[in-house]
């Protein structure tokens, strides 16, 4: 008896085995948990507009980037410019913004490890969801279509940053098969410009001119025709920029039929969070205060931090909240207000709403106020942190709601006057747009010249992140930013990350060799 | 029916028998050969359980057969059988086993005679670590076992070491596979494990791991916990108390000398000195002393332990409570153990029994140790020592305003008198006062409650063969507590309102299991002996997280903190989480045969089924061989010679690795990639993208390991052991995670088999035990070398590591084919120039200047290209932070009552970067090597001239100038110790009662100037680079083990 009890418990003990042993298929074929696989993906109408949101995220990138740091698209942009320094706690806070700031830019360190990995991002995935719009089952047409619109506006905005940035860069309009990636190679500047036109324009009659409250932040008519307006604008296309634009602006002071621009009364009202996709907004880049964001949030900010960013170091009082000294205002830029280009010898009435004089803040106040490196004691007003927005939950410093307004109509009134005039077009209309300008902050006009259009949109304009844009497509940065060191002939563009020249069919752009 | 009564009939008879033979009472005494008794020797009759232990004058009673065989066992002597033949008095002297040859060791499944083990195994016992001060088990490896490179990573009580096993040879995960007692555990948490619990420890290194295939290519470390022994119920009690103190502080300019700096760098630059008269300053705050006091440590552990033939116990009580050297007031550790083992034998045939452990552990960890975004260390590193602790006459504050200033006030950290503690006008950032956020800190901790053992079955049918069933598991539960009040620091570091308060809680549980099942057969015919074993096991883990935080509870302090407070559902943050599942099937095989222990062939088989593996590659095989050759048992060897043994023994074994990789890499996944905001304020609404995450790679199979192993065990001189392993683990097919160039869009990497590793090296172990009349000694020592080269990374040039806050090129690390993993890459620096002149005559063959932006007093580098100005490209390889060189030495000597013990180890041939300093912060403190930093009237030196923007990026790149030898030694314990005389203790009715004085990390020989040179992990999870790791202490103990 024990002898067959100890075999019995011996067959047992192996069957047991035996049968996990056969049903061990199923037991190592897992389901991936909060995730989904992706051949049963994009099969309803909200997974496949959560692609579509994929591809909008990169748009709001404070962080990332192949380095992980601040990447704000306005804040590299200003140190570059003669706006602003970069500033912070030293010299070396921050590099990618000092490297640009000082124009040491190497192919290993500055501001591309940013901003080529989070546009090609947004390229990317603007791909995916065109590759699955058309097979995703119960999506109506019209969904479709607007879908298809957004990805392809989102596409081009990419490209656009992409082009104005690097220039030489590869032309990818579908998902890429992994095979193929290291066989890309740098497309044609204006290959790389058609495809941008032919998305904006592929995509403008298929959006809406304007989009309920709810849907804020989604891409509208106007803002594909106000992009496509600037495309040609950089393209040199005067004309065709005119046209588009004209569409947008309608009479200059008015407001535009259909899409309901008109600039706003007050000035300052155009930054205020509490006036969030005002009249003047065309295409807005949507901050929320709401997500109680902390440091462990550091990839996913949708809170401003640029805004703690601006703010002056070891300094609170009722109105402003304290921050890390980034982007000090220049001298230039301060006395391109005091001393205004149309002359009169009084303060352009926007310094007040653009410039925080903090010295002179500090001391009414009796308080003090950290410099900050290559402090001036002018600090930036536009998204400027205020104690009143302060978050009440999570890294309050972290999620400010103050938006940026990429494109604004006071833009396109002086993008179009610029088309006008560089263009030959009509005079008396460029004449219109940008007096409209002035005098909606009770400015007296000015004629439409090229020098006065580009002194204009620098003090309306200033510290939006356009201004080295302008510089450079003006031919005018080599003069300008001389101060900075920039090299004429190389600091046009951004080396590209040295990472994407390893092992890929990449060349580096011109005077970026080592 | 009838069979039974028959079977029945005869198990009566043969009690009869037993009963009929005649029975004795034999006494006797066990002694070594000195005549001193030995106490704890086992006395067993040959051939069954019947069995005792000698008492604390080594005298033994057992009642046995007068034909009987009795048989002495003693760990470290060897083995005595003695007939009894009707004596009633049986005195026995005990050779001295200074082979240690019959020692079995556990080689995974199961174990083996350590004459007949082939591979290269490393066992470290309970009496190598009884006289250290071992908190952690993986601790215990360190200088112990040759090839194990342990590093620490924080001297923050219960902080878990780096563990690597001849070499980083996977580009993922090196951590070696942990075993304890059968269950396998590979995700950390083994703090859990009370080391004074460990009977042993075993490391296989080489092929003799592929009993546990994929996982078994960076070692595998087996935990044998204690077990009962037949005899009388053994009681040990240890207690020490200790008290621990910082070894090293740092040298770092003092107040005068910070605004002398100051106001050098600045000039420098051509700016205006900042600080007028810097000597008024004075010496100002050292905040190393404001952070480091004295911590106290104590151990309690009981254990009680015992059995019979047919069962035996083991229960232990233990209790560790540690404070730490930095800011101990909120530095502390306790942990609670209890563990219960047994195992019973009903039947002959049938053996079960279990291993279980229980911890209980609560902690502070929040110190951001070897991180320069804050913590203690950091901030005392870097604060400006202008700034007071405690701020007694806030109008003479530079910054007096922020002290005042009504937003703030109301939430300043103060003292017991209302005074606030001092703010930095100089130095913001994550850089606060330590003391102040030491508040900050009250009422946070970390807690876990640890579940982990095994139930088996055992039978055995037939004589030889076993067949076993073990279910092995371990649950955790842990998580952490935290409440931020509101506070003010600095402007980067508040919270006010109209912020609130938050309390905040997380619950994480994990689980792990396995379920092994084994057949064993062992057999000896003649002089043929073979073992054969079969398996087969399941493993699943898996986990979850949950937690919460509330914004707004309507208190002010930590202690009033409560999730029972109601509030808005607006205001209570939920949050969960899934861990990925893995599961894990596999069969495996080990069939072992020996000639008379002279010839010995091993062959090992695992075949593993993974979750993690696209359905082409669920199933990798690994298989490896073993052979070894006792050359000394030849009959033409040479007798009476100094060789005493010498075995020579070979291994070659293909080893897998899939720690390295995360689940469902194989296959197309779409998971959230960001996020976007609609809607305006009131409305908004962040919506979630999805997309495809990453890169598939549906070809993705096990990492690789190819490794051969040929080694010699000898005896010489009777008495000198020594082992010498050479070794090659060639990994290829590693898992590397390509991250494909950005154009392409994903923000993922995929994983490729592209990888390739190879560690080559030497280990040699060496043991001497000798004995002088009463005098004797106990050497050991060992010395490995290890050359790590990456070997291939398909299309990748490099892969980039490290991060170096504010740097120029803040990857600071490369592996790259033919260097070793994660090396330095910088610039070689070369010299300073002292002259500009020297700066416009450094210039390439077309006249460029290598270094335009150079001045006199800074760093000349080399350039690589020769092609001017000098860039990214002209960097070079500096060094690797791994050492090369590791070893180990135990000195331990006895005398009549006394007994000392030195304990000792070290590293050699690697580099260190420190970067205590924020790059970032231009205000923040100076190591003290800055006074020496070049002037025009200080030009002897090799520290660069001071600059707040460093054009020539002196301090901003990485270069060799900035690297130190990572080179120490250092003297882990020492240890005097008292055991109490015989007499005293048979009237005390006591076994032994040892005291001692111990002393451990008393000091360190290093050329190293920062707080400690074992450096790794921290918030870049590299090795080699500090940016202020919390130094490992000095405890001063005094302990007392008792034995009843």
């Amino acid at each position: 008896m024990k002898r067959r009890y100890i075999k019995y418990t011996a067959v047992s003990l192996l069957g047991m085995s035996s049968v996990f042993v056969s049903c061990k298929k199923s037991f190592l074929q897992l389901n991936p948990k909060g995730e989904f696989s992706e051949s049963s993906y994009y099969s309803t109408p909200d997974q496949a507009f959560a692609g579509l949101v994929a591809a909008y995220d990169p748009l709001l990138t404070e962080t990332g980037g192949n380095d992980q740091t601040y990447t704000d698209v306005r804040g590299p942009l200003n140190a570059a410019s003669d706006d602003c320094y970069a500033g912070g706690g030293g010299s070396s806070d921050t590099p990618d913004w000092q490297l640009w700031n000082d124009y040491q830019l190497t192919s290993s360190a500055g501001p591309q490890n940013g901003y080529w990995p989070i546009n090609f991002l947004g390229v990317s995935r603007a791909n995916t969801i065109l590759s699955k719009i058309a097979g995703v089952p119960g999506l109506s047409s019209a969904l479709a279509s607007r879908y298809t619109a957004e990805a392809q506006f989102l596409r081009a905005h990419y490209y656009f940053d992409l082009e104005r940035l690097f220039k030489n860069v590869p032309l990818i309009t579908a998902p890429l098969a992994p095979a193929d990636i290291y066989n890309q190679v740098q497309a044609k500047p204006a290959d790389v410009y058609s495809q941008i036109e032919n998305d904006l324009k592929a995509a403008i009659p298929n959006l809406p001119q304007t989009v309920i409250t709810s849907e804020s932040g989604r891409v509208t008519q106007g803002a594909a025709i106000a992009l496509l307006g600037k495309v040609y604008l950089y393209e040199q296309k005067y004309t065709l920029a005119a046209q588009e634009f004209a569409i947008i602006n309608g009479t200059p002071g008015g407001t535009t039929p259909g899409f309901g621009y008109a600039l706003q009364a007050s000035f300052p009202a155009i930054f205020s969070p509490d006036n969030k996709f005002n009249s003047e907004s065309i295409f807005e880049i949507n901050f929320t205060p709401s997500q109680a964001y902390t440091w462990n949030n550091w990839d996913s900010f949708k809170g401003s931090v640029y805004s703690e960013m601006i703010g002056p170091r070891n300094f609170g009082d009722a109105i402003y909240a304290g921050g890390w000294g980034f982007n000090p205002i220049t001298q230039q830029l301060h006395d391109a207000f005091t001393t205004p280009y149309y002359g009169g010898g009084v303060k352009d009435p926007r310094y007040g709403y653009t410039i925080l004089n903090m010295d002179s803040l500090a001391a009414l106040e009796h308080t003090t106020y950290q410099g900050s490196y290559e402090n001036t004691g002018f600090f930036m007003l536009k998204y400027a942190p205020l104690t009143k927005y302060l978050s009440t939950q999570g890294t309050n410093i972290l999620n400010f709601p103050n938006d940026y307004i990429e494109i604004r109509l006071a833009d396109t009134y002086l993008m179009e006057a610029e088309a006008l005039v560089q263009g030959g077009g009509d005079a008396s209309r460029a004449a219109a747009l940008i007096n409209a300008v002035r005098a909606r902050v009770g400015l007296a006009p000015v004629a439409a010249t090229l020098a006065n259009i580009k002194a204009e949109r620098r003090l309306e304009l200033a510290t939006e992140g356009h201004r080295w844009f302008d510089l450079v497509r003006w031919g005018d940065a080599p003069a300008t930013l001389a101060f900075k060191g920039f090299k004429a002939g190389t600091n046009e563009l951004l080396p590209i990350p040295l990472t994407d020249l390893a092992a890929t069919k990449l060349v580096q752009n011109p005077g970026y060799a080592k | 029916m009838r069979k039974t009564i028959t079977i029945l009939f005869i198990f009566l008879l043969s009690g009869i028998s037993v009963a009929l033979a005649q029975n004795i009472t034999v006494k006797g005494t066990v002694v070594d050969k000195t005549g001193t008794a030995l106490p704890g020797v086992t006395v067993t009759l040959k051939a069954t359980t019947i069995g005792t232990q000698t008492d604390a004058n080594g005298h033994f009673s057992i009642n046995v057969p007068v034909n009987g065989t009795l048989r002495f066992t003693f760990v470290g002597y060897n083995a005595q059988e003695v007939a009894v033949n009707n004596q009633m008095v049986i005195n026995v002297t005990l050779q001295e086993n200074t082979t240690d040859l019959n020692e079995v060791v556990v080689i995974g499944y199961g174990t083996q005679k350590k004459a007949t083990a082939a591979g290269a195994i490393a066992t470290v016992g309970a009496n190598d670590l009884k006289d250290q001060q071992v908190l952690r088990v993986d601790d215990a490896l360190e200088g112990r076992a040759a090839g194990v490179t342990v590093t620490s990573t924080s001297g923050a009580p219960g902080a878990a070491p780096n563990v690597i096993i001849r070499g980083q040879n996977s580009l993922g995960n090196s951590s070696p596979l942990y075993v304890v007692d059968g269950q396998i555990w590979d995700d950390g948490g083994y703090d859990s494990i009370n080391p004074n619990d460990i009977e042993s420890l075993s490391v296989l290194k080489d092929a003799s791991a592929a009993i546990y295939g994929s996982r078994a290519s960076n070692g595998v470390v087996l935990i044998t916990t204690k077990k009962g022994a037949i005899g009388t119920p053994k009681i040990t009690y240890n207690f020490y108390y200790g008290n621990q103190s910082v070894t090293k502080k740092v040298g770092l300019a003092d107040a005068t000398q910070y605004a002398e700096l100051r106001n050098e760098s600045v000039t420098n630059d051509g700016g205006t000195a900042p600080f007028a008269n810097p000597s008024q300053y004075g010496t100002g705050t050292n905040w190393q002393d404001v952070i480091f006091g004295n911590a106290p440590i104590m151990s309690n552990n009981l254990a009680i332990s015992g059995g019979s033939d047919k069962s035996n116990y083991f229960t232990s009580v233990g209790y560790l409570h540690q404070e730490g050297v930095v800011t101990p007031d909120y530095s502390d550790y306790k942990r609670m153990n209890f563990r219960v083992n047994t195992s019973s034998k009903p039947k002959s045939w049938l053996t079960y029994g279990e291993n279980f452990n229980y911890a209980y552990i609560r902690s502070t960890t929040n110190f951001n140790t070897n991180s320069v975004f804050g913590g203690p260390l950091s901030d005392a590193l870097n604060l400006d020592p202008l700034t007071p602790v405690v701020v007694t006459n806030i109008s003479a504050q530079p910054n007096a305003s922020t002290y005042t200033n009504p937003n703030y006030a109301p939430y300043l950290f103060r003292n017991a008198q209302g005074q606030p503690y001092g703010i930095s006008a100089y130095v913001a950032n994550e850089i606060v006062n330590p003391i102040a956020d030491e508040q900050k800190q009250i009422g946070n901790y970390n807690w876990a409650h640890n579940l982990q053992g095994d139930a088996y079955l055992q039978i055995e049918p037939i004589k030889g063969l076993t067949i076993k069933t073990d279910i092995a598991a371990k649950q955790s539960f842990y998580g952490s507590e935290s409440f931020t009040p509101l506070f003010y620091e600095n402007a980067n570091n508040s919270n006010l309102p109209p912020a609130t308060n938050s309390q905040y809680r997380i619950m994480q549980q994990n689980l792990e299991w396995n379920w092994d099942n084994t057949a064993t057969y062992d057999r000896t015919i003649g002089k043929h002996h073979f073992t054969v074993l079969v398996g087969q096991s399941s493993e699943e883990e898996s986990g979850y997280d949950v937690g919460d935080t509330n914004y707004g509870e309507p208190i002010t302090t930590e202690q009033q903190a409560s999730f029972n407070f109601a509030l808005p559902q607006t205001d209570r943050f939920g949050f969960g989480g899934d861990q990925q599942p893995e599961t894990l099937s596999s069969l495996f095989a080990r069939a072992h045969y020996d000639y008379d222990e002279k010839y010995i062939i091993e062959g090992i088989v695992r075949r593993d089924g993974s979750s993690k593996f696209g359905s082409d590659n669920v199933y990798g095989t690994f298989p490896s061989i073993l052979a070894g050759w006792v050359v000394t048992k030849e009959d033409w060897f040479p007798k009476n010679t100094f060789v005493d043994y010498l075995k020579i023994r070979g291994s070659y074994g293909v080893l897998g690795n899939e720690l390295a990789l995360s689940p469902f890499q194989y296959t197309p996944i779409v998971g959230s990639i960001g996020s976007y905001v609609y809607g305006q304020e009131g409305g908004q609404t962040l919506v979630t993208g999805y997309g495809p995450n990453s890169l598939p790679n549906p070809a993705l199979k096990w990492e690789r390991d190819k490794a051969t192993d040929i080694a010699l065990d000898a005896t010489l001189f009777h008495d000198l052991t020594a082992t010498i392993d050479f070794y090659n683990k060639a990994s290829d097919q590693l898992l590397l995670s390509v991250p494909p160039p950005a154009y392409a869009g994903v923000s993922g990497s995929a994983y490729e088999n592209a990888g390739g590793i190879t560690n080559k090296g030497v280990e040699v172990q060496l043991g001497y035990i000798k004995k002088f009349g009463d005098f004797n000694v106990h050497l050991n020592g060992n010395i490995a070398y290890n050359k790590n080269t990456v070997t291939n990374l398909n299309v990748l040039p490099y892969i980039a590591a490290g991060a170096w806050q504010g740097s120029n090129t803040p990857q600071i690390q490369r592996s790259q084919v033919g260097q070793a993993y994660d090396s330095f890459f910088g610039y070689k620096e070369i010299g300073i120039f002292q002259t500009q002149a020297q700066v416009n005559a450094y210039k390439d063959k077309n006249g460029n200047l290598f270094q335009p932006n150079a001045k006199p007093g800074d760093y000349i580098f080399q350039s690589v290209t020769d092609v001017g100005p000098i860039g990214p490209s002209d960097r070079q390889f500096l060094g690797s932070p791994l050492p090369p060189w590791t070893y180990g030495f135990n000195f331990a000597a006895s005398y009549k009552q006394f007994d000392i013990s030195v304990f000792g180890q070290g590293v050699w041939g690697n580099k260190l970067l420190q970067e205590y300093r924020r790059l970032d912060l231009s205000t923040a403190n100076y190591p003290i090597s800055a006074l020496n930093a070049w002037t025009p009237t200080n030009t002897n030196t090799n520290v660069a001239r001071l600059s707040d923007n460093d054009p020539n990026g002196n301090y901003k790149n990485l270069s060799s100038a900035l690297l130190q030898s990572g080179a120490y030694m250092r003297i882990k314990t020492i240890q005097v110790g008292y055991t109490l005389p015989k007499n005293l203790m048979t009237k005390l009715d006591m076994s032994r009662v040892h005291v001692y004085v111990s002393g451990d990390n008393l000091f360190t020989i290093t050329k190293y100037n920062g707080f400690d040179p074992e450096v790794w992990g921290g918030s870049n999870q590299t090795g080699g680079v500090d940016q202020g790791v919390y130094p490992t202490a000095r405890t001063i103990r005094v302990g007392v083990d008792v034995t009843l």
